[in-house]
């Protein structure tokens, strides 16, 4: 069994990285760095939840995060979509 | 220590989702919405799972990744990018929209404390239901248990809402022309067409395992309908219509969401024939567990089917209209 002390480093260390991210996604500039950011920020919720559910004694709830981690490339597939979309009307 | 943790994680979690509220309020584009959006249900998902709410955090996860953003995307039309900048509203507005929420704040203070043991809905039936429900039912999942059998009749009602809105949408929009695709699609990107039809029967696998697991661990129809008709959209994603139209025909999908909805009614008739009530399963096998077992087993996968179509069914509807105004 790991030391629980360990896992608050993981945690504020995730949560600052979240907190980044957050910013990255509101400020932009371009919708390119807002598109990152919500997909940093998905790999972190990710991982969060699989170290929370570790920390917690319930390692078998660790199901939600692989299936973040499975699904969340389809919003990602979306975006790229509508940008490709938009690059063939020529508003790009 | 752990607790402690726990607090430290709620709180952190909690200002980023205040932040994201207030982002998304001053929010003056349609796709930094959205994005915003993303953002916000990553975030509450977080702490469904610090709540213990771990079926309520699999539907957020499965919803927020998997659908939302794919139909808010086809929903929004490039023009619209350049939205109206965020004004500030008038002084009466202002008043109106504080005062609410004061009281909206004050209302709450009436609320009992999260977590306290003494509310009335902690004191009667949820502690029938983790008492009883391992001898009656015979599952560990004690909300599969709930959500299935003790109360079937509302999951019904649920089904045929869900059936019902896909419906909707499908007379609404049944009026879009089919799109003009540009024949190729994403699949002609290398790095997709290499690593997509490797992912998308994984996605379906893990829809079935939630499906089937649901018993055991968080997860159920429901989740899994939205898992698969995640899958399907990718695919629907990474090709063009006619392609999707081969793979599953529209007329399939409505008779895949009418279809779940009947195996559901069947199974309550099925236990209306062997002796019992309608959707009471434990006739539907030799020991009552057994039946139960059985009877969820089935409306589960009604559950599924209907959801995943009608899922699939959104996502044709919605991407055929969006392409009309052009």
């Amino acid at each position: 069994m790991m030391a629980e002390w360990l896992y608050l480093p993981v945690f504020v260390l995730l949560l600052c990285a979240m907190a980044c991210s957050l910013v990255r996604s509101g400020l932009g500039p371009t919708v390119f760095d807002r598109i990152v950011a919500i997909n940093a920020f998905g790999t972190k919720t990710v991982l969060l939840i699989a170290v929370y559910v570790q920390a917690s004694g319930h390692p078998e709830y660790v199901d939600i995060a692989l299936l973040y981690a499975l699904i969340n490339y389809v919003g990602s597939l979306a975006l790229v979509r509508y940008f490709g979309a938009r690059r063939v009307r020529g508003h790009d | 220590m752990i607790t402690t943790i726990n607090a430290l994680v709620d709180m952190g979690l909690l200002v980023v989702l205040s932040v994201s509220a207030l982002m998304l309020v001053r929010c003056n584009s349609p796709l930094n919405t959205i994005i915003l959006n993303a953002l916000y249900s990553f975030t509450i998902c977080s702490l469904f799972v610090i709540m213990d709410a771990v079926d309520v955090a699999f539907t957020e996860a499965a919803v927020g990744a998997g659908i939302s953003t794919v139909l808010f995307l086809c929903v929004i039309h490039p023009d619209d990018e350049s939205g109206r900048l965020f004004v500030w509203p008038g002084p009466l507005a202002t008043v109106v929209a504080l005062a609410t929420g004061l009281l909206l704040v004050f209302g709450t203070f009436d609320m009992p404390l999260y977590g306290d043991p003494q509310v009335p809905v902690h004191t009667h039936l949820v502690t029938r239901f983790l008492e009883d429900s391992g001898t009656e039912i015979g599952i560990p999942n004690v909300v599969t248990s709930v959500l299935a059998s003790y109360r079937g009749y509302d999951t019904l009602g649920e089904v045929v809402v869900v059936f019902t809105a896909g419906t909707s949408v499908l007379i609404l929009l049944a009026a879009g022309h089919a799109r003009q695709d540009s024949g190729d699609g994403l699949i002609s990107n290398s790095i997709l067409r290499v690593v997509m039809p490797r992912i998308i029967p994984l996605v379906i696998l893990f829809a079935l395992y939630v499906q089937f697991h649901g018993d055991y661990g968080p997860g159920g129809g429901f989740q899994a309908g939205v898992i698969l008709g995640a899958g399907l959209i990718t695919l629907a994603l990474l090709t063009d219509s006619r392609i999707m139209q081969g793979v599953i025909s529209e007329r399939w999908i409505i008779r895949g969401m009418a279809g779940g909805v009947l195996v559901y009614g069947l199974v309550g008739v099925a236990s209306m024939l062997g002796g019992g009530k309608y959707l009471d399963y434990s006739v539907l096998a030799q020991s009552s567990t057994d039946g139960q077992h059985l009877g969820i087993l089935l409306i589960e996968i009604g559950v599924g089917i209907t959801v995943a179509f009608t899922m699939l069914s959104l996502f044709v509807s919605f991407n055929r209209s969006g392409q009309t105004g052009d």
